[in-house]
């Protein structure tokens, strides 16, 4: 790995000459909090660095919500996705799994993959509903990205972990000699620790991914039904959840087929030609989103289908909050 | 797998026949533009230009890659418009997909098959298969099952497998008619009539989910070990491609985890049998 500072003005400026090689996204501030921008010469002053996850979660990038899978023609123009927070690299690590699997990859998703270089976010914040490090996660960057990033002190660290990470750093002329000061590194280190302390502490009664699976196998009946109570199956809850990627194929004249993200949540998700749909009741949509992710997923993928980002519980219009149903299952 | 160099787009087929096997029942005969093959009890995704796609398994023999059927019960959006296509029309296959039946682990073997109305489909791809390796198999037993007489699919079929030796052929309907002389009641009777030589014997169950529910707890009554019962699931199964979730069954997607599946693999899981 090969750790580089530049100063924050030449950072811009480096930036400002990418934008002819490379779609750079990164989030930008606005009315409600922050989301991930295309950047133009003007935008790249308003990025957010080192805060939480920006609204919509990085999948979006790979998965739109709407597109012709029958038709060629995914742009080959590199892109560059800056402030992505380690909870959404993993959610995306565990969508790989499903959509560059062995078998039948998709060459969409994998063209869009193979095509984008990953900046990952040091969260230095933390926002109210953030519980990563309760399911074994940790609010940095690390080497599942291809480069991890933060500003501090007007420095702009960049820690370089891939191939495609060097090849970034060279298409923007930064010089891998300019190593960061260690005082640089060890403020970095403190505000990191400081970080993970905050998001342990708030969520210190919060089982952790090792228990969720018993707790949400074993849960009777009549929890799935004072929750799901709240639920008007509206489907917030996986549009904006990272790891989520169920679709509907839609057919269209001349053989053609739209993918359009889909839910379990919707009614008839499972309905089958003779009527029979095991998932007719609203609470058993409900519960089988749990089950999803906290049982048959990790069964099946061997890794987290949830990483604690805290997006359904803001997005929740029936105000549903899935960690007060794991601390009450916990009790 | 046949793809047509993309996983989504269908190879166009053109449908050179259709043979109604029942009031509810049609076999549609379709001529891929390239060979197409398919090992016995993988499925196919029909698409319906404009409309949509549905799974279905085969029900022609997998030793033939120039054609294939599929046949249809109308049950729904897709498949009420299929009953309404004539010879000359298109349509577009996806696939094959998933696991089929292992029929290594039927040599040597006695094979007891369970079928239900339109679950004979499947099950007429596997007896073609069954007839190919007979040689290699003990005997082969068909408990066939269906509502009236009329129901019954693939008249002209049964007389040539009750003409093969080492297969036999018995059948049950709900409410029979006046010519009817065969069993009367639900396929379950039948297996009341079966000699097997259960440890040396394998089932297979396809039919509607009462049926397979019913059927798989009768046969592990009558000592059948589940791993030792192979069941082809219905769920469903739209992308085929183990990707859009909408046939998950707990850990497993039935599309590219099945939909063969032995009961021992899927007895824990939810909603099997709906």
């Amino acid at each position: 790995m090969n750790r580089v500072a530049i100063p924050k003005r030449e950072w811009d400026e480096r930036l400002i000459h990418l934008l002819s090689s490379f779609d750079v996204f990164a989030p930008v501030e606005n009315e409600f909090s922050s989301d991930y921008l295309k950047l133009d010469e003007e935008a790249i002053s308003h990025i957010v660095y080192n805060k939480p996850k920006p609204v919509t979660p990085l999948k979006n990038f790979f998965l739109p919500v709407k597109e012709n899978v029958t038709i060629e023609g995914i742009p080959t123009k590199p892109v560059a996705i800056i402030g992505t927070p380690n909870c959404d690299v993993m959610a995306l690590l565990f969508l790989d799994q499903i959509y560059l699997d062995n078998e039948y990859p998709d060459p969409a998703y994998g063209k869009r993959r193979e095509n984008s270089t990953l900046l990952s976010t040091d969260c230095l914040s933390i926002q109210e509903h953030c519980h990563c490090t309760s399911y074994g996660i940790e609010p940095k960057g690390n080497e599942s990205s291809d480069i991890s990033l933060a500003l501090i002190e007007d420095q702009v660290i960049l820690s370089v972990f891939s191939k495609k990470g060097e090849k970034f750093i060279e298409a923007m002329g930064i010089y891998v000699t300019l190593t960061p000061e260690k005082s640089l590194l060890d403020r970095l280190h403190e505000l990191q620790e400081n970080v993970k302390e905050q998001l342990l502490e708030r969520n210190k009664g919060l089982p952790d991914y090792k228990q969720t699976g018993k707790l949400v196998s074993t849960a009777a009946d009549p929890i799935w039904e004072k929750y799901a109570s709240d639920c008007v199956s509206c489907g917030a809850c996986s549009a904006i959840c990272p790891t989520c990627s169920c679709f509907l194929l839609i057919d269209k004249p001349g053989f053609e087929k739209i993918r359009q993200l889909d839910t379990c949540q919707y009614p008839g998700f499972e309905r089958v030609a003779g009527g029979e749909d095991a998932l007719h009741a609203l609470s058993e949509r409900f519960r089988n989103r749990y089950m999803c992710k906290y049982v048959w997923k990790p069964q099946k993928y061997e890794q987290k289908a949830c990483t604690g980002c805290g997006r359904c519980i803001e997005t929740c219009i029936g105000q549903i909050n899935k960690n007060e149903l794991f601390i009450e299952l916990s009790n | 797998m046949k793809t047509n160099g993309n996983l989504y787009k269908p190879l166009k087929s053109e449908l050179i026949k259709v043979i109604d096997e029942s009031p509810l029942i049609k076999t549609f005969v379709l001529v891929p533009e390239q060979d197409f093959s398919f090992a016995t009890g993988q499925f196919i995704e029909v698409t319906i230009d404009g409309m949509g796609e549905a799974p279905f398994t085969p029900s022609s023999s997998p030793l033939k890659s120039d054609q294939l059927e599929v046949t249809v019960m109308k049950t729904g959006y897709v498949t009420d418009h299929m009953h309404t296509m004539k010879p000359g029309d298109k349509m577009g296959i996806r696939g094959p997909f998933g696991r089929g039946y292992p029929l290594e682990n039927f040599h040597d073997k006695e094979v007891l098959i369970l079928g239900g109305g339109c679950g004979f489909a499947p099950i007429r791809s596997l007896l073609y298969n069954l007839i190919a390796i007979a040689d290699k198999l003990r005997k082969v037993t068909l408990c066939y099952g269906s509502k009236t007489p009329e129901d019954c699919v693939y008249k002209p079929y049964i007389q040539e497998l009750r003409d093969t030796p080492k297969f036999e052929v018995l059948r049950s309907v709900d409410q029979p008619d006046e010519n009817w002389t065969e069993r009367v009641g639900v396929v379950t009777v039948l297996l009341d009539e079966v000699t097997m030589d259960i440890s040396n014997s394998i089932a297979v169950v396809c039919g509607p989910p009462v049926m397979m529910k019913f059927g798989t707890l009768r046969l592990l009554e009558m000592g059948y070990p589940e791993n030792d019962i192979y069941l082809s699931m219905e769920k469903n199964m739209s992308c085929g491609l183990g990707k859009c979730g909408h046939c998950m069954m707990g850990k497993y997607l039935v599309c590219k985890d099945g939909p063969v599946f032995t009961y021992d693999e899927v007895k824990d899981q939810p909603h099997i049998w709906n």
